[in-house]
């Protein structure tokens, strides 16, 4: 599928001054005839954030799906145009979108929605501040497509895993000018320091110690502000590095504020040495250090919630993410990379690993989508200043034992067992829907 | 073309509107190879049944109004015949009996055939010339009736018979409407707003008995008249039934498919036979609410269930389960609107339950927005614009509005597209 | 508090208003502060821990002053303390961060690869005993334990000289023959506590002696300069082992650098300040003499006033005092090793597995290459915090004079056993 142009909406740019409101109502009052602006900029009271509605010129358009005229339809440029001359003004294209993309206008008699101005968004020309943009992006990662690759083709990855995913797509969007950390594990591990003098990256990348991951690059981040320049301090750790031994430096860091963002990979164990126990492995989970026997049956005991710990750190920005939900985590990252402008952001991603979980090698995606929708793992996120929030529903949850038996490391459970998962994840998804009604944090950590 | 072999088909889809054609896209998505037909029992090319009122009303033509041209089919790789009608279905062996003898076996096999005109026993009905509102056959010969009836009787006060008197009015017909039920448009709109929009109607000439039912119809001439529950007579140079519609599940008999108030299926669109889906009015739609609200009958749930059974039907594994049907509703009359998405509170409702009204009385603009537990259960309006996308999204997702419902009700349109920018964009 | 500098306020003052040399009264661990203060670092990283801590709050203080304009770092540990300045001197920082005993010990995992990254860190060990027992006094413990790391490790013997030593200190490590990091030690108590009369140098002249920071030349993390650190580097086939003998290979060459570029600083600083310290190895009353004890820090004070008074008793006695440890200057040591007939070290920790000290091993190992065959006694004492006082020297010389007529013991002579 070709790539297209679309209009994307930056909403920490947008201020809500309205031009774009109004120039598209002129772009679209020919001959004085009034009309009614497509895109329609509005604004959270509650955040103080603004949002949009206007068409998204979606690749499988709903509209289009439950339009009874054929009046609308998605077109080799993108745009998903509407026939007035088959439109029966029935509105039904209106419970279609689910996006305020198309919407009646009491001024013109008939449903509008945004038509890119023939190649021209006069609303994106109207913007001063970039919140709009007018590029092409038909497919979800064609804007990161774009970006250079800082990572050296030929990582050396076990089959199927997805952390180069989340290594090479953190990277191209925080871009060259960072210097990145990977504390031992699978990340570099699979070759991003480098070997024997040949380099696995483009960017400054150094191996910390498996413990000071957070405070070496304390020392980084405050130098290079200290010479006026502004570069971002990142590190990929994974879970062992980032909570078990190495949390101590992590939580100092964030104690303090240190502008750095902190992506964790959970993997829950230490796969790169063979798929040893962590603090971060779940209960009943085989590892190398836990395993089946006549007297065992995996971990006896819960993970910790290191994100949620984190949280309570009072960081600037906490989430949590999974690769199964790629948009989301594009956009978590977006504001993580924000938020270490200011303070600590920490990111959380569920990583399921083929190897060490013991799964085909094609079916890692699948994996990580079944650990959420099965509350197994719990997308959110938490900024200081607003507290935490769920990123998606999570009150009706698939049994877990979907997401288990998808597992060779749980293939021992009992129905006890099973029982017990199922509580546990009952009762972490019930705190966190506390959490976030309460809009927790904000007030209690900041 | 040979038509003694019994010809095989990966995919057969039965039936070619909102959900057979949905369903078709959704195969296509994911398998581009397979074999696919598509059999429909119509002459003309597929037309929605919600564009025929806009035919009654001669705002549009025989032409440019097909759901789909020819060349969509072509395009998909799909092999379209008309006038297919399937007259049995064999799930042990795995094919279809056409009227004319011919044996189609299937893969995989939907079920889309919508639904056909219930007509109530009344008596004398079947005895005299009437009209219904299913096919593009049946809105040309309205239209053509009504330009001469002079004096109209539409049986029942749903959506059909609501655009379809609207239409007879505005071509000069005197036209009456007769509901059993107390109120216009029942399930969708409560009595304030059905009494809204019911004095528009009277407005435009158009009478309106409500609680009232047609007893008897005798013939008079080419014309009949009916009689009323109170005696009372009214001519109808033209008569409409339009008191809702079956699932056409005739074909079925025999074939071990389950059907009750429709054809029975599964969160998937399977039915109770391997490899039969079924989707669209044909089947029993499960509401969403889990209760007794009525389901069925939306066209944009008809496009969800193609999609799901499509999807499931190719294997594709983005697939999820149809969270069940959601009532909705966008009802334009005499250049005004109504919007109805979900449902509104019972009257034994209890203290979990919250409806939020402003409005409705004179001239105002009526809004009611219905919560249970804090979460949307139903909006509905009438002269009020908001997002019926964004609302029925927002019941889906079991949102807890909290303090922004109050917002929603003072400005549903922007209110609605705040939440929509907060949770999914 | 010393009588000049009296109070905060006054204390950026006391910088200001210099012109010529300004005196303070002030202990060891004000002094060292000092000498950060006249050093300029861009980042100094600290965790309290006794007899430490003072020397961290007057370092913060200084900075909350605005006396010192630097980057300060209240880090959660000792381990994060000099990761946080290994980021730092990635980035071209000058840092600097003071510890000892059980800090020293957590901070061990990046304290081992500080040097092997070849970062010019300053770090003062104000020395502690280890533990157990239990014990907060000072002794040699901590920095004789970590001799193998490949830090430069120097000894002062004076409230002043751990001044002067701190700014040296700078020039050592980043001179870029020697790329390495440097631990100036004090003694806990003795010098930590102990409160005299110093100069202060002149800030320009000593901006002048250390020129800018000169860090990262050679390995950096920046954008700017693109490179992976610390890539995996050895295993059994490719250019990793040669590669990794070459890391070893010029560390150990940087090392050896530094004993040149040490005695260049100090003659240096001696025409620039007026103060003359031997930079290797100090010679006392050594010339004529017969026996001598070797020491090594502060106990040198009482170990001389001890050789005086056997010398005014006609007993032919001298000093050697090591400053520097490592790299160990050799040929120094063997030069003043064979001035003597028979030798007497004073250790202040033990070497379990020799039954002797550190440096008695140290010394040891020198006298192989000397002309002749030397006796050669251990002598512990002043563990946690025990005095070493004159008459310990006096019964420490003692001692070594029996090595001309007997053989030599191989068990230490325990100074404070019978205290």
């Amino acid at each position: 599928m070709s790539a297209t142009p679309t209009i994307a909406f930056d909403a920490a740019r947008c201020d809500g001054c309205g031009e774009c409101m109004k120039a598209c109502q002129v772009a679209k009052s020919d001959d004085g005839r009034p009309a009614q602006s497509r895109i329609r900029i509005v604004r959270d009271d509650e955040t103080g954030s603004w949002g949009i509605a206007q068409c998204r010129q979606c690749g499988d358009p709903r509209c289009a799906s439950v339009c009874p005229a054929a009046a609308l339809a998605k077109g080799g440029d993108g745009v998903v145009a509407w026939d007035a001359g088959r439109c029966v003004n029935c509105l039904i294209c209106t419970a279609g979108c689910t996006y305020g993309g198309i919407a009646f206008s009491a001024a013109e008699g008939h449903v509008v929605k945004c038509d890119q101005c023939a190649g021209a968004p006069q609303c994106v020309a109207a913007c001063r501040r970039g919140a709009l943009r007018y590029v092409t992006a038909a497919k979800l990662y064609n804007r990161w497509g774009e970006l250079e690759d800082l990572f050296v083709p030929g990582l050396g990855g076990c089959q199927g895993c997805n952390t180069e995913l989340i290594m090479r797509h953190a990277l191209r969007r925080i871009g060259p000018n960072t210097v990145l950390a990977t504390p031992p594990g699978c990340i570099p591990g699979m070759g991003s320091v480098g070997y024997n003098g040949m380099l696995g990256c483009k960017v400054p990348v150094f191996h910390p110690l498996l413990t000071n991951t957070a405070s070496m690059l304390t020392g980084i981040r405050r130098q290079f502000k200290r010479k006026g320049r502004d570069v971002t301090a990142l590190a990929l750790a994974g879970d062992g590095g980032a909570g078990d031994v190495g949390f101590q430096s992590l939580s100092g860091a964030a104690e303090r504020g240190e502008q750095i963002l902190f992506v964790c990979v959970d993997n829950e164990g230490y796969m790169n040495t063979g798929a040893q126990r962590s603090g971060s492995t779940t209960y009943g989970a085989w590892t190398a250090t836990t395993p089946i026997g006549e007297a065992a049956r995996g971990k006896t005991q819960e993970a910790k919630n290191l994100p949620l710990l984190m949280m309570w750190h009072g960081c600037e920005y906490v989430a949590t993410a999974s690769t199964a939900f790629m948009e989301d985590f594009y956009a978590k990252l977006e504001a993580a990379l924000d938020a270490s402008g200011r303070g600590f952001a920490y990111l959380h991603l569920y990583s399921p690993c083929t190897s060490g979980w013991r799964f085909p090698s094609a079916a890692n995606v699948e994996v990580a989508r079944k650990a959420v929708e099965t509350n197994f793992a719990v997308l959110w996120e938490y900024r200081r200043s607003h507290g935490l929030r769920l990123s998606r529903d999570i009150d009706e949850p698939a049994p877990v034992v979907d997401y288990l038996k998808l597992l060779g490391k749980f293939g021992h459970l009992d129905a006890a067992q099973v029982a017990h998962i199922q509580a546990h994840v009952d009762r972490q998804a019930q705190v966190l829907r506390e959490l976030a009604r309460a809009g927790c944090g904000a007030d209690a950590v900041g | 073309m040979e038509r003694s072999a019994q010809q095989r088909f990966d995919y057969v889809v039965v039936g070619a509107s909102h959900a057979g054609i949905e369903a078709l896209r959704a195969i296509r998505a994911h398998d581009g190879d397979g074999s696919v037909a598509v059999l429909d029992r119509e002459v003309r090319l597929p037309v929605s049944p919600t564009v025929l009122p806009y035919v009654v009303s001669g705002k549009r033509g025989e032409d440019g109004i097909a759901l789909r041209e020819r060349r969509w089919f072509d395009e998909l790789r799909v092999d379209y015949r008309q006038q297919a009608r399937v007259t049995a279905v064999d799930s042990a062996k795995a094919s279809l009996s056409l009227g004319d003898g011919v044996e189609i076996g299937y893969g995989k096999l939907l079920l889309a055939t919508g639904a056909t005109p219930a007509v109530p026993p009344i008596d004398g009905l079947a005895a005299v010339r009437y009209h219904v509102l299913r096919t593009l056959d049946d809105a040309l010969a309205l239209r053509d009736a009504g330009r001469s009836a002079g004096r109209a009787v539409v049986l029942g006060a749903g959506l059909v018979g609501m655009h379809a008197a609207e239409n007879l009015a505005r071509v000069g017909a005197r036209v009456t409407i007769v509901e059993m039920r107390d109120q216009v448009l029942p399930g969708y709109f409560d009595a304030t707003a059905a009494a809204r929009i019911e004095a528009v109607f009277r407005r435009h000439g158009v009478e309106i008995l409500t609680g009232r039912r047609i007893e008897q119809v005798v013939a008079r001439g080419d014309a009949s008249a009916v009689a009323l529950d109170g005696g009372e007579l009214r001519d109808a140079g033209l008569l409409l039934v339009a008191a809702g519609v079956r699932p056409d599940v005739a074909y079925l008999a025999g074939s071990g498919i389950a059907v009750g108030r429709g054809v029975v299926v599964d969160a998937f669109m399977r039915t109770t036979v391997p490899n039969v889906w079924a989707a669209g009015d044909v089947v029993q739609t499960a509401s969403f609410f889990g209760d007794t609200t009525p389901a069925g009958g939306i066209l944009p749930d008809a496009v969800e269930q193609g999609r799901t059974a499509g999807m499931s039907m190719a294997g594709d594994p983005a697939v999820t389960a149809y969270p069940g049907g959601v009532p909705l509703n966008t009802y334009g009359f005499f250049g005004r609107r109504a919007l109805s998405v979900g449902r509104d509170a019972p009257a034994d409702a209890g203290p979990d339950w919250e409806v939020l009204v402003r409005g409705g009385t004179g001239s105002e603009d009526y809004l009611k927005i219905v919560l249970r537990e804090g979460r949307l259960q139903g909006v509905f309006g009438v002269d009020v614009l908001f997002d019926p996308g964004i609302m029925w999204e927002l019941i889906l997702r079991r949102v807890e509005l909290g303090a922004r419902a109050a917002a929603l009700l003072e400005n549903p349109e922007d209110a609605g597209r705040v939440l929509m920018s907060g949770l999914w964009r | 508090m010393s009588e000049v500098v009296d109070g905060t306020a006054s204390a950026a003052d006391a910088v200001a208003a210099k012109k010529e040399p300004k005196i303070l009264v002030c202990d060891g661990n004000e002094a060292a502060a000092w000498g950060v203060v006249l050093a300029r670092p861009d980042m100094v990283a600290v965790y309290p821990i006794t007899p430490q801590s003072s020397l961290a709050e007057y370092v913060a203080q200084f900075v909350a002053d605005g006396v010192l304009d630097a980057e300060l770092v209240e880090a959660e540990g000792e381990h994060s303390v000099l990761s946080v300045l290994h980021g730092a001197a990635l980035v071209g920082a000058r840092t600097y961060t003071a510890s000892c005993g059980q800090g020293l010990a957590f901070m061990f995992e990046p304290y081992f690869r500080t040097p092997n990254l070849r970062l010019p860190i300053v770090m003062s060990i104000v020395n502690r005993d280890g533990i157990t027992p239990q014990c907060v006094w000072g002794g040699q413990q901590d920095a004789m334990t970590v001799r193998e790391v490949g830090w430069i490790q120097l000894f002062c013997e004076t409230v002043q000289e751990v001044l002067d030593t701190v700014v040296m200190a700078y020039r050592i490590a980043e001179d870029r023959s020697v790329m390495l990091p440097v631990n100036v030690n004090h003694d806990g108590n003795y010098l930590s506590n102990g409160v005299v009369r110093i100069e202060l140098p002149d800030q320009a002249e000593v901006d002048d002696f250390l020129g800018t920071p000169d860090v990262n030349w050679h390995v950096a993390l920046d954008p700017e300069r693109p490179m992976g650190v610390d890539p995996l580097t050895g295993g059994a086939t490719g250019p990793g082992p040669a590669l990794f003998v070459g890391y070893r290979r010029g560390h150990c060459e940087g090392m050896q650098n530094a004993l040149r570029a040490i005695v260049e600083i100090h003659e240096e600083w001696a025409r620039r300040f007026g103060r003359r310290y031997a930079p290797l190895v100090e010679e006392y009353r050594l010339d004529d003499a017969d026996c001598a004890l070797v020491t090594i820090g502060s106990m040198a004070g009482a170990a001389k006033d001890a050789v005086d008074a056997a010398r005014e008793a006609g007993v032919p006695v001298g000093l050697i005092r090591i400053k520097t440890l490592r790299p160990f200057p050799l040929d120094a040591m063997v030069a003043a090793l064979d001035k003597a007939r028979a030798v007497g070290v004073v250790d202040r920790a033990v070497s379990y597995g020799w039954n002797s000290g550190p440096v008695h091993q140290e010394t040891l190992a020198a006298l192989h290459y000397c002309q002749r065959r030397i006796p050669c006694l251990s002598l512990i004492g002043g563990l946690a915090g025990a005095d070493l006082t004159q008459a310990h020297f006096a019964r420490a010389i003692a001692e070594t004079v029996k090595l001309l007529d007997a053989p030599c013991p191989r068990t230490p002579v325990w100074l404070n056993a019978e205290d």
